[in-house]
């Protein structure tokens, strides 16, 4: 299990584009899509979580359940329902995660509508490297067929006004990276500690 | 009686959960017309003037269906409404207890690897002084990062260290295992790791997936590996049974290490018949209670040992029916229990991971009835209430005894015949009536009914929630398999057009009256489908066979031809088939009761009631 990311190793993602983004025929896979800036402009959520901890608890996730990952780069949006909804469009199982660079999070299927979804994580303060691996656990059990109880999400409605005005900001920030015709993309993911 | 113009008779039923009521002309002769029926929850305790209200609404609704209106009423008709208390109580009677930490014996759902290691417990941080050569087993808290654990397990498999297995906090054990060069077994999420012995022989089993641990369920199999002798073996077979069916297991061989199956003093109930008392103790199981109460039946009283849990529940019972009827306790009696085998999920103490073990328990539902209520109390309401609404006053009758009312009632389904029986079949009690070819009417009442389905359904499954029990009793299953379409408990499928709701999605769900509800928990379809049958089967199909036996005619079965089924529960999508299933071997025709032919197993009694006033006035006046 993890710990608070003040005694983890630092690490760092390198993220590569192998090519636009094809959809999945493996039944046991889920997808994550990534969001324009995600690990290139920003290094960090909203609430300092380095997004190469995000990744790899996501990953590990996934993995722990047994299922396969792809991910991809959603460069032309930054809207995280479109994201999440497009990754589930990709996945082979139908399932896909979307996170946002900040951290806002959610699991869709590719039959709900885009403005619906499995499991929402709309306060992006509150959620912790904890709650992004139990995300991609529960995205490999709804792959697998599997009924998990829904991820446990604080709720604090202080947060909103804490964090509002900054929210606002990684938004702007984010949107004015998107490419408009860059598309989807798949992507490489290596994790390394930092120094190794 | 008095003759004249036909009269607007309205029959009214006051039942533990629901009011019915009907309306009819009945005229002079005693000919008869059913114009409209009416229900509505009962309100109050059944048998106390509480009831008025819910007969304003039921009566009402009759009227209104009928078109007709109060002021036109010539009599109202209720039940003798005796009120009848029952309660439940459930006691534990086996304990796992674990010392020492023996064992892990909890499912995670993801263990890593496969296979057996055997070896000495060793911390994590220990673990770069082991020896070389040394066997070791590694612990690990929940803390550690999983590339760290593998790491650390890979260079101590390097250095000569004999790495045989792990035992983890964290829910990692897929993510070391897939990070190791060689394939060893791996426990995770042992929520109290740091509890694990440390320096002690030990082993870890993880099967492959679907099947489950062979050798640690298998005293031989421990005993092989710990190199125990006769005396050994038999104090670790307890560890090995309760490991079966298993897919992962930790067992560490402590000096004074021990489980055991204990069994919890749960008190005993002295039984007393009309001429002798046996005492049982509750923890002998079900069976021998029910054995006892049929050698002494008819039951007159039965008292729980004061002190225990069957205690405090009779005692309860008692004081509830002593305050409704202004009864002293020690006057009131119970008439009749049911005893119930469950098995309920419990912690195991001791346990290391929040194991689960099922232990023996054993349910009780006590019912006791007064032979008369407060029913002149009940009629003054009634009359009171009624005449707001007809501004003027009613004249309110107490018609007769249910039972008889029932069968009257009964016998206007279509196809049935005197000799008859009615199985009412209730939520406190299930109520039988036996009526020969003379009208001759002989009832029964036996505890247990609805409410003790659903305290089954919601202890075997661990919901600890009785509204998602009652679901789960009422409403057939079906699991939903894509948002477009489910797949039902009989493995038909639907498919719908418009997409079902996330909530839904990939869960066991409920088919309601108002939609699908999700089923909460980890629970499929097949447990939650067996779980609810067998609580029917032994709450419902038992009763009905006790109290068949009870008023049939010399206690043989055979003697009876038809019965019809009563009461809310009659409702039931699966229980009518299943009391059915039941008799069918004595040649009893068996089915759900349609009341004038139109109204199912509902009105019954209100029925009854207005049909048993035509038939008097008719023989009145033909006097």
């Amino acid at each position: 299990m993890t710990s608070t990311e003040t005694d983890r190793p630092e690490r760092t993602a390198e993220i590569t584009e192998k090519g636009p983004a094809g959809r999945g025929e493996r039944e046991d896979e889920v997808v994550l899509g990534i969001s324009p800036a995600f690990c290139s402009f920003f290094t960090k959520t909203i609430s300092n979580i380095p997004l190469a901890e995000v990744l790899r608890e996501v990953m590990a996730g996934v993995e722990e359940q047994g299922v396969s990952l792809r991910i991809v780069r959603v460069k032309d949006s930054s809207d995280l329902a479109k994201i999440a909804h497009r990754a589930a469009r990709l996945s082979g199982s139908g399932i896909g995660v979307g996170i946002l660079s900040r951290g806002t999070s959610m699991i869709h299927q590719k039959d709900l509508a885009k403005l619906s979804n499995l499991e929402l994580f709309p306060q992006a303060p509150l959620l912790t490297p904890e709650t992004f691996r139990a995300i991609g656990s529960n995205a490999a059990q709804y792959a697998k067929g599997e009924s998990p109880a829904p991820v446990p999400v604080q709720n604090d409605f202080m947060a909103r006004p804490r964090y509002q005005a900054k929210a606002a900001l990684l938004h702007l920030k984010e949107t004015e990276m998107i490419e408009p015709d860059g598309g989807i993309v798949e992507v490489d993911v290596s994790i390394r500690r930092a120094g190794s | 009686m008095a003759s004249g113009a036909p009269r607007l008779v309205v029959g009214v039923d006051i039942g533990n959960s629901t009011t019915e009521a009907c309306c009819a002309r009945v005229d002079d002769d005693g000919g008869l017309e059913y114009l409209g029926s009416g229900l509505a929850p009962t309100t109050g305790i059944k048998g106390t003037p509480d009831n008025a209200e819910g007969v304003r609404r039921a009566a009402g609704q009759a009227l209104a269906d009928g078109g007709c209106r109060w002021p036109e009423v010539d009599l109202v008709l209720t039940n003798e409404a005796t009120p009848v208390i029952s309660g439940l109580a459930m006691e534990t009677i086996t304990e796992t207890v674990v010392t020492e930490s023996t064992m892990i014996g909890h499912d995670p759902r993801t263990p890593g690897g496969s296979g057996i290691g055997v070896g000495t417990t060793v911390a994590l941080a220990d673990l770069a002084d082991r020896p070389v050569g040394e066997d070791v087993l590694v612990v690990v808290p929940a803390a550690a990062d999983f590339e760290d654990v593998a790491e650390a397990l890979v260079a101590a498999a390097h250095r000569g260290v004999g790495v045989r297995g792990a035992i983890l906090g964290g829910d990692d054990a897929v993510l070391v295992a897939n990070r190791l060069e060689e394939t060893l077994p791996i426990v995770d999420e042992v929520t109290l790791v740091d509890e694990v012995p440390l320096g002690m022989l030990a082993a870890v089993e993880v099967a492959e997936p679907g099947r489950t641990i062979r050798t640690l369920s298998n005293s031989y199999g421990i005993a092989t590996l710990f190199d125990l002798d006769a005396e050994q073996t038999k104090m670790i077979s307890p560890v090995a049974r309760s490991l079966t069916g298993n897919r992962s297991a930790v067992v560490v061989r402590t000096p004074g290490g021990d489980i055991t199956d204990r069994r919890v003093p749960a008190g005993s109930i002295a039984l007393r018949g009309r001429s002798s008392t046996v005492s049982v103790e509750v923890d002998a199981g079900a069976d021998e209670i029910m054995r006892s109460l049929a050698r002494i039946r008819p039951l007159v009283d039965a008292e729980g040992e004061s002190g225990t849990h069957v205690g405090g529940m009779l005692a309860g019972v008692r004081d509830a029916m002593s305050e409704l009827t202004g009864q002293r306790p020690d006057e009131v009696a119970i008439e009749d229990l049911l005893a119930v085998d469950t098995l309920v999920p419990q912690e195991v103490r001791g346990g290391l991971a929040k194991e689960v073990a099922r232990e023996d328990a054993v349910l009780l539902a006590a019912m006791v009835r007064t032979s008369r209520g407060p029913m002149e109390q009940v009629a003054a309401e009634v009359r009171r209430v009624l005449a707001e609404e007809a501004e003027r006053v009613l004249e309110v009758e107490i018609g007769g005894v249910e039972a008889e009312m029932a069968v009257g009632g009964a016998l206007t389904t279509p196809g049935t015949g005197e000799p008859i029986v009615v199985l009412d079949l209730g939520g406190g009690s299930t109520d039988a009536a036996h009526a020969d070819t003379d009208g001759e009417v002989y009832a029964v009442h036996v505890a247990g009914a609805g409410d003790l389905v659903t305290t089954l359904i919601d202890a075997e499954l661990g919901l600890d929630d009785k509204q998602v029990a009652e679901e789960v009793k009422r409403y057939p299953l079906a699991k939903v398999e894509s948002f477009f379409h489910v797949r039902h408990e009989d493995g038909t499928v639907q498919f719908f057009t418009e997409p079902l709701s996330p909530e839904l999605f990939a869960r066991v769900v409920v088919l309601t009256d108002d939609g699908m509800h999700a089923v909460p928990g980890r629970h499929d379809l097949a447990t939650l489908r067996h779980t609810r049958r067998e609580a029917k089967r032994r709450v419902f199909v038992v009763n009905a066979l006790r109290a068949l036996e009870q008023i049939a005619p010399g206690g043989t079965l055979r003697q009876i031809e038809f019965v019809v089924l009563l009461g809310g529960s009659a409702l039931d999508f699966e229980i009518p088939d299943m009391i059915a299933d039941a008799v069918a071997p004595y040649g009893i025709v068996c089915g759900t009761g349609n009341v004038r032919g139109s109204l199912g197993p509902r009105n019954a009694v209100a029925s009854g009631l207005v049909s048993g006033h035509a038939r008097r006035r008719r023989v009145s006046g033909a006097a």
